[in-house]
């Protein structure tokens, strides 16, 4: 009989338990351990509230105690924990047990399994419930009792899964998750529950659901609480963001293969997002930038000006580039400082707008910047001093042959002075090359100032005219002009124009044949510029030499046969001269047929703005 | 009597360029190669124009006609200094240093000695230079 009874105890499904009255275990009988997870051994000795009752559910046990103890038989239903943090839904017959006296010597619990039943009722009470709902989401759904039972899965959820609905139903929710998350789970869980409220999870956080067949895949969760009679559940919302993170990715990958340093920041200042050269750049590890603000990269003299600046991007976003005028520096982080330009462009994403700024180390152009300017001031200097030491020789030649000629230590013979006017000739050339050289350097290094007086364009033509008229009168050739008073007075730098004027005219002279004809013409266009033309009937040029024309040495007949004497350089002065002042020199041209040079200066502002008719002039 | 000129300059083929052009156009010259030759020879001597040319070896022309211009023996003489640089602002330096004005070489020789004679004339003027002063 006592076998009889003890096979009894160890063969019943319910988990049989006593416990005495003060509360410790007397008896557990293998059913208990199979749903609890706890062996007898483990069991007896201590209480209920220690091994299986969640701390929610203490003052339930201890009220339903109390009512066993009073009076006989109590049945209900409850959760109970298992040795693995898990849950279990219990159906619970619990008995005093009285000694003859009448007092109590333990209470007597059968305890059933019915979390299946459980699920299967919670699971029909949502889905009429909810499943229409539910399958209009686009999200994957899975709701999920305080077991962590599966009760309800919309078809997205078995699409994105991968598993039919009937083997999720009832299957605890861990099963959707890759191995090694499931044992932190259940503490999750309790959490939950314990605060029931929505939330989102995921962003920041790296999760990852598992597919049937164990591919994992990251997602997004938001959770919320759902209040029924059958007790609060969770309805889990997910999201198979795998797109979302092979565009990241993507995204990660051209930061990183962009050669600038890429940081960006959102509207609070905070550091989101850097690349691999940010670190590099910056000396810092990219965990130590994260989440901090941008202006720990910034030179603290600049510091307190910047968030200002980073309000007015925000304010009227748009791709900008500075550091080309500025002069802005970043700040590594052992507190050295380098020259840098930045690129900032909005950034448009679902936690907002951020801003993207490409920044570049540009020490090294900095530096080429430097090298260059030194070199060209090296090169200036070069030239001044080579300009005075051949001017200091060049007067001595021209100088004695001018003085030769003139005859004024004696009387020369013809021949004599033919090869003196050659020296001389030599001479002059020589200085106009240097000259020219000097001016062509000067320009090269910005350094050609212009100074704009009014005076007379006649008197400026007839000062040219006279210089050239030498040359032309031996050539048989006519110089002449059709200026007018009414565009006498201009307001222009007098000397350059001359120079100009002087290159133009000697130039037509010099490709014109004997007898031919060399005019100059004159108008203003509107009051903002002079238009000078200047017309030959020389040799002309043919179509393919005009875009040499204007470049240094590139005399069209060079060689050492060449018919033309000159520097070459004067053309290239010229158009140098004029567009400095930010004019314009043309040419139209036939071989054959003569030249027109057309030159058109911008009258000096000043003079542009005041009343330019003759008369108002100051002389 | 011919106007005296001193004309100090330090290479001899244009000081004597310099000096046969004016010789020629009824100057009288004295020449010197350096400012401490100069020097020596404005003891016992006053021009009435000296022609300084500006890149001297040891004193340069600057240099001296600073010096000839803070001499109140000296001071009334009008300097012209001649200068091969081409460079902007060499001028400038020469008025500010004092001088009356410049020439730069090459000297045109059949203008040399108009030029300076016109700035002769300038310093005989009253309160006269062909110079702004500053």
């Amino acid at each position: 009989m006592a076998d009889l009874a003890r096979q009894l105890w160890d063969e019943t499904p319910d988990a049989v338990l006593a416990v005495a009255a003060g509360g410790e275990v007397l008896f557990w009988n293998r059913a208990a351990e199979a749903i609890f997870g706890f062996s007898s051994a483990e069991a007896v000795g201590r209480t209920l509230a220690d091994l299986i009752v969640p701390s929610d559910r203490l003052e339930e046990e201890r009220v339903v105690r109390e009512r066993a103890a009073n009076s006989g038989v109590t049945v209900y239903e409850s959760v109970r924990r298992r040795k693995d943090g898990s849950l279990v839904h219990v159906s619970i017959s619990s008995k005093a047990v009285k000694d003859s006296d009448g007092n109590l010597s333990f209470i007597c619990h059968t305890k059933k399994d019915v979390t299946h039943l459980k699920v299967l009722r919670d699971s029909k009470l949502v889905e009429t419930r909810f499943r229409d709902l539910l399958e209009s989401t686009p999200d994957a759904i899975v709701m999920v009792n305080v077991t962590g039972r599966i009760v309800l899965v919309n078809s997205q959820a078995e699409k994105v899964f991968g598993y039919q609905r009937s083997a999720l139903i009832g299957m605890p929710v861990e099963m959707l998750l890759p191995e090694r998350y499931r044992a932190g789970h259940h503490g999750h869980r309790a959490a939950f529950f314990a605060q029931p409220r929505t939330r989102t999870m995921g962003v920041g956080l790296d999760l990852y659901g598992l597919r049937n067949g164990g591919e994992e895949f990251p997602v997004e969760i938001s959770l919320s609480p759902l209040v029924t009679e059958e007790g609060t559940m969770v309805m889990s919302a997910v999201r198979d963001i795998t797109n979302r993170k092979k565009a990241e990715q993507k995204f990660r990958g051209l930061l990183e293969s962009a050669p600038d340093a890429m940081v960006i920041v959102g509207r609070d200042g905070r550091i989101a997002l850097v690349n691999s050269q940010t670190e590099s750049l910056f000396g810092y590890p990219r965990e130590e930038l994260l989440g901090q603000l941008v202006e720990v990269l910034v030179p603290a003299r600049y510091r307190s000006k910047h968030p200002e600046h980073r309000h007015g991007f925000f304010a009227q976003p748009r791709a900008r580039s500075m550091g080309a005028e500025l002069e802005l520096h970043g700040l590594r982080r052992d507190g050295t400082e380098f020259p840098v330009e930045v690129s900032l462009s909005p950034l448009e994403t679902e936690e907002g707008m951020f801003v993207l700024s490409a920044i570049r180390d540009v020490t090294d152009r900095k530096r080429y910047e430097q090298a260059l300017h030194d070199a060209n001031r090296l090169k200036s200097e070069f030239l001044a001093n080579m300009s005075h030491e051949l001017r200091t020789p060049l007067n001595g030649i021209i100088g004695f042959s001018e003085f030769l000629i003139d005859g004024k230590p004696g009387e020369l013979n013809a021949k004599q002075k033919t090869y003196l006017a050659d020296i001389l000739g030599c001479g002059r050339h020589l200085l106009k090359l240097i000259n020219d050289i000097l001016d062509l350097s000067k320009i090269e290094a910005g350094k050609l100032e212009f100074h704009p007086e009014t005076f007379s364009l006649i008197a400026a033509v007839e000062e040219v005219r006279a210089v050239v008229s030498t040359i032309a009168r031996d050539k048989g050739i006519t110089i002449g002009h059709d200026l007018r008073a009414g565009i006498d007075i201009v307001t222009l730098d007098r000397q350059r124009l001359i120079q100009v004027l002087y290159n133009l005219l000697s130039n037509a002279v010099k490709f014109t044949d004997n007898g031919g004809e060399v005019f100059i013409s004159a108008e203003a266009q509107g009051l903002s510029s002079l238009c000078l033309r200047i017309r030959d009937t020389g040799i002309g040029i043919s179509p393919e030499n005009i875009c040499n024309l204007f470049i240094e040495f590139r005399q069209l007949d060079a060689g050492p046969t060449r018919r033309y004497a000159g520097t070459g350089l004067g053309l290239a002065l010229t158009k140098k001269i004029v567009e400095a002042q930010l004019g314009t020199v043309s040419v139209e041209s036939k071989p054959g047929q003569g030249s027109v040079f057309t030159v058109i200066l911008p009258f000096a502002p000043a003079a542009a703005l005041t009343d330019r008719s003759a008369e108002s002039m100051p002389v | 009597m011919k106007p005296h000129i001193l004309i100090i300059d330090d290479n001899p083929i244009n000081l004597r360029l310099a000096t046969d052009v004016l010789e020629a156009a009824e100057f009288h010259i004295i020449q010197a190669v350096d400012a401490e030759q100069a020097q020596k020879l404005l003891i016992d001597v006053i021009p009435d124009l000296i022609l300084m040319d500006i890149a001297l070896p040891g004193m340069d022309g600057l240099t001296f006609t600073r010096k000839l211009k803070a001499d109140m023996r000296l001071r009334p003489v009008p300097i012209v200094a001649l200068t091969a640089s081409a460079m902007k602002g060499d001028d400038r330096k020469a008025i500010d240093a004092g001088c009356a004005g410049y020439i730069t070489k090459p000297i045109d020789t059949r203008e040399f000695p108009r030029q300076v004679r016109s700035f002769l004339l300038a310093a005989l003027r009253p309160g006269g230079s062909l110079a702004e002063q500053p």
